[in-house]
């Protein structure tokens, strides 16, 4: 389950470049894989506007909620939940810190000790650095389109598939970004989240983190 | 005047001397037989020889100290030179452990079984079996309307933040966190204080050192097997550990390997040096080809000795080996007198015989009364020692009065080597006896300040190393292992748990959180989870989960949530809850947990918490659990102590005993007060001194020391026998010749094991090494000085 929510952060990190050809052969996800790994090595930094859309059967409509989202390469993130409630976190390097409205607190923590933290940097970093080695060894990924391109990943390890069912990325028409990740889980709940106003290797201040 | 004779000895030998043929052959024999069982002996290294086996609380208290976690574990800490990096260090621990199971050291733990799957389910749903009157106090608390409101709002937040991802689940049949309560119980099950989970790795509280468990089915006091281990442990570190990062192992098989290989080195060490020193002794007083023939006596006698506990109880201690060497130096003072005389000559060697076997078996009797009191003790290695030592006494004296007779001709004119060698005579007596007084009195001043150390970690060896890495354990872990154990005990699992409730009620309170390691909170026994489930329902029928539910669905409401949102929630409160068992547990990944805690044994069950071990605490518990049937408990310090108690309690048994048969002997067979008290001069001034230096010198005294002190009073009452039981009169050279010889080679034998590293050994070697010193000269020329007056 936890990984699901990092993909969805950190799939918009990925970056495909339009020219990619439409195969869903092996050799041709190899060679969009390739690509989007050649591209996202020219993206040091990403910002975007996101809104994200819960269908979960414990709400009686869909939660809309919407917020803010920074990449600074190598190991700089920030994910900013600005409405209905301000809350978010930044991860630096090893280091972290969350923080939550409601509280009015901010609190720190090391990456290594808060698990979900952990998968969650672990992820985004591989996505950053478009790591499609370690990705594909934690999931199934099947190319639906190539232009603009979209995935499908499946996970491979069992615990991950008794919640998980697949994730739905799809890139932006010139494929420098992700446009949506949708997150689908077996009991058919599933979270849509749509990125905008993207923009990217824009200078982002430092302060963000 | 006539010369008492034993009248036997004289008649054997008349009679041996036309066989001596079959006499050599059978003396022979018996000594080659004696070599082969001693060479198929088993050597036993443990501390199990020094354990006493008679079911008392100490021997009891000691084999349930080996169930306390860790202590049969290998443990080993991974530490990186720089911090900064967890994730290097646990894919170091993880690569490590992967070389450590590959290499076949058993099996290996990095951290705790994966409790993302079951743990915080089971935790939730094992509340109403775990819930005390507080914790529905605390509940009562929790489903107030403003609270139901903030902790909503909580859980919905966290539905929105990237962690909800994680949660739906939980929160979805935990919303307002109640399961909170049962996860403090958590607290109770650390038992490495300074841990903290990192990517499920046990790491430290400073991020540089991942630990690294293994279970190995080796046991520790097989020296053999532990090499095997620690090799296998040592190739896997060497190529298991990357650079910038270091391993340090500890376990018990180490400090046994240790052990074993040091009482090894020290037994060659020893046994060699003495051996050596003994025949220089030789060549330099007795200077005659006979005296090879004295040389051999006390190397059969350890052959005899050796092979005939072999035969009789299959394995030998290491340690009743290493007294070889002090037998060895021993030994042979029968045979010194017999050889003087025999060289000193004058008579024929059948009277000599005779009138020798006196003193002989005098002093033979009052050694046999030392060691045989040690015969009454609780220790295994303690009794097998006094045999082995009264086998060797016996054999001594057979081959000392029956074969050496034949073997040692008289010297040309009577004339002994060193003829003008006889300090005794030459001292004048005022100074000698006032030196005596003086290092009289000062030895017992400073004898007071002997200390009696119980604790068996003395009298192993810990070399600096392991020390260090010891050190170095608790500095990052914390103390994990010096813990006080309390056992819970039942003849089932059902009534060990019902202890340990008892217990936990009792004890609980008196410790910050941290500090009490206990099952009872999430494990209570089936009668207390009945309780608990009967209280829960009640608290929660009476009419609290109806508002609770209102309250719940006005506020989910007004955040959107459905009105079936937390129907599972809600069905928890009321619906029956499956048992707290041992087996759900493991199921939540708490496996290593419960069967480090929870101890079976064929009858028995027993369930370990554990507590600091300090003096006062333990003091304290131990009044107070008195009250508790069913409790034990046991802890490292109160062990020392308690080890200590027995040896203090041994030691005054045997110096009341042995010396009471020593007098009574002596008494027996001297009669006149002012020649019993000449007896006994040196034996008194071996002990005085011995204690004394000990004192002055700050040496403790341990459970060795008791079989050095019995070796002091057996070998001193010998040489005071030997002075007083002259045959010629005050100017007989051979009796002092004999003292002066067989002493010097005892302290050889002890001068080699005073060489020994191992402190068992060392223990044994510097304290009769004081003893004897002091009574040699003590003999010579104290009693000569004293005799003066005596002598009509």
């Amino acid at each position: 389950m936890r990984r699901v929510l990092l993909l969805i952060a950190c799939a918009m990190l990925a970056a495909a470049p339009g020219a990619a050809r439409a195969e869903t052969t092996p050799a041709g996800s190899a060679a969009l894989f390739s690509s989007l790994e050649r591209s996202a090595g020219g993206v040091n930094t990403l910002s975007s506007d996101f809104v994200q859309e819960k269908h979960l059967g414990m709400f009686k409509t869909v939660m809309s909620s919407k917020g803010r989202f920074y990449f600074g390469k190598p190991d700089r993130l920030r994910w900013e939940l600005t409405a209905p409630v301000a809350s978010g976190f930044v991860l630096k390097g090893e280091k972290g810190r969350r923080w939550h409205e409601r509280t009015g607190r901010s609190e720190s923590f090391q990456i290594s000790q808060e698990p979900v933290m952990k998968l969650v940097s672990d992820q985004l970093f591989a996505w950053a650095r478009a790591d499609f080695s370690w990705l594909k060894s934690e999931y199934r990924i099947t190319v639906l389109n190539e232009s603009p391109a979209a995935l499908r990943l499946e996970p491979r390890s069992a615990a991950t598939a008794g919640f998980l069912s697949h994730l739905l990325i799809n890139f932006s028409a010139d494929g420098r970004y992700v446009k949506s990740v949708e997150v689908h889980e077996k009991d058919g709940d599933f979270t849509r989240i749509r990125f905008v106003n993207t923009a990217v290797n824009k200078p982002l201040q430092a302060d963000l983190f | 005047m006539p010369v008492p004779s034993f009248t036997l000895f004289e008649r054997l030998y008349r009679f041996l001397s036309r066989h001596r043929r079959a006499l050599y052959a059978v003396t022979l024999l018996v000594v080659v037989l004696g070599a082969f069982a001693a060479s198929r002996a088993r050597i036993q290294e443990d501390v199990v020889a020094m354990l006493p086996d008679d079911g008392s609380n100490v021997d009891r208290d000691f084999r349930l100290l080996q169930l306390a976690p860790f202590t049969r574990n290998v443990v080993i800490t991974l530490k990186a030179k720089d911090a900064g990096d967890p994730g290097a260090l646990t894919a170091a621990a993880d690569r490590l452990a992967q070389a450590l199971a590959e290499g076949g050291a058993g099996k290996v733990t990095t951290g705790p079984a994966d409790l993302s799957g079951g743990l915080f389910g089971w935790l939730g749903s094992a509340l109403p079996n775990l819930a005390t009157g507080d914790d529905l106090a605390r509940l009562e608390a929790a489903s107030a309307p403003a609270e139901v409101r903030e902790r909503l709002r909580r859980s919905y937040q966290r539905l929105l933040s990237p962690e909800g991802w994680a949660l739906k689940g939980s929160i979805q049949s935990d919303p307002l966190s109640f399961s909170a309560i049962a996860l403090e119980k958590m607290r109770f099950l650390n038992m490495i204080p300074n841990m903290r989970l990192v990517e499920n790795h046990f790491v430290s509280a400073d991020g540089r050192s991942a630990l690294i468990l293994i279970e190995s089915a080796t046991p520790m006091t097989d020296s053999a097997a532990s090499r095997d281990l620690m090799d296998r442990i040592d190739r896997a570190v060497a190529s298991g550990v990357p650079a910038g990062m270091s391993a340090t192992v500890l376990s018990g098989h180490r400090y046994t390997l240790l052990n074993a290989e040091t009482i090894k080195r020290d037994l060659y060490v020893v046994l060699t040096l003495s051996g050596f020193a003994v025949l220089a002794i030789y060549l330099l007083f007795l200077r005659s080809w006979s005296a090879f023939f004295v040389f051999l006596v006390p190397s059969s006698i350890l052959v005899v000795a050796s092979g005939a506990i072999a035969l009789s109880q299959g394995s030998v201690f290491a340690v009743t080996l290493g007294f070889g060497g002090v037998l060895l130096g021993m030994a042979d003072e029968y045979a010194m007198l017999i050889f003087f005389y025999c060289r000193q000559g004058g008579k024929d060697p059948g009277t000599i015989t005779g009138e020798v076997a006196r003193p002989v078996l005098f002093g033979a009797a009052a050694t046999m009364i030392s060691f045989g009191v040690m015969l009454m003790s609780s220790l295994p290695g303690q009794r097998q020692l006094a045999v082995y030592s009264m086998i060797g006494i016996v054999a001594a004296v057979l081959i000392s009065l029956v074969v050496l007779p034949h073997l040692i001709k008289p010297a040309p004119q009577g004339t002994l080597p060193l003829g003008n060698l006889n300090p005794g005579w030459r001292l004048p007596r005022r100074p000698v006896l006032a030196l005596w007084l003086v290092i009289l009195a000062l030895c017992s001043w400073q004898a007071t300040k002997v200390r009696f150390n119980g604790d068996l970690r003395a009298i192993n060896l810990v070399s600096p190393e392991l020390r260090q890495a010891e050190e170095d354990l608790a500095r990052t872990w914390g103390n994990m292992r010096d813990k006080a154990l309390i056992f819970a005990e039942g003849s089932d699992l059902e009534s060990a748990l019902g202890v340990n409730d008892r217990l936990f009620a009792r004890i609980s309170g008196r410790f910050a959180p941290g500090e009490l390691v206990s099952l009872a909170p999430l494990l209570p026994s089936a009668a207390r989870q009945k309780e608990n489930r009967e209280r829960w329902t009640a608290f929660w029928g009476e009419g609290r989960a109806e508002r609770l539910a209102r309250e719940l669905a006005r506020e989910g409401d007004a955040l959107g949530f459905s009105g079936a949102a937390f129907a599972p929630f809600l069905a928890t409160l009321t619906a029956p809850a499956p048992a707290a068992t041992v087996e759900g547990l493991k199921e939540a990944g708490l496996g290593e947990l419960v069967d480090s805690l929870v101890i079976r044994s064929p009858g028995m069950v027993r369930v370990l918490t554990l507590v600091p071990d300090t003096p006062q605490l333990v003091s304290a518990l131990s009044e107070e659990l008195k009250a508790l049937p069913g409790v034990h408990l046991v802890s490292q310090s109160r062990f020392g102590d308690t080890m200590g108690d027995a040896i203090i309690r041994d030691f005054s048994r045997y110096m009341e005993l042995t010396s009471l048969f020593v007098l009574v002997l002596v008494v027996a067979l001297f009669r006149k007060p002012s020649r019993i008290l000449l007896v006994l001069v040196p034996v008194a001034t071996g002990l005085i001194c011995m204690f004394g230096i000990m004192g002055m010198l700050g040496l403790d005294f341990n459970i060795f020391n008791i079989a050095a002190t019995i070796l002091v009073i057996g070998i001193c009452v010998d040489y005071g026998i030997f002075m007083v039981c002259r045959l010629a009169g005050e100017s007989d050279p051979a009796a002092s010749r004999a003292v002066l010889v067989s002493g010097l080679t005892t302290l050889a034998g002890l001068g080699a094991l005073a060489l020994a590293r191992h402190p068992s050994m060392q223990s044994i070697g510097i304290t009769v090494l004081l003893g004897v010193g002091a009574g040699i000269p003590a003999a010579l020329l104290v009693i000569p000085a004293l005799g003066k007056k005596e002598a009509p």
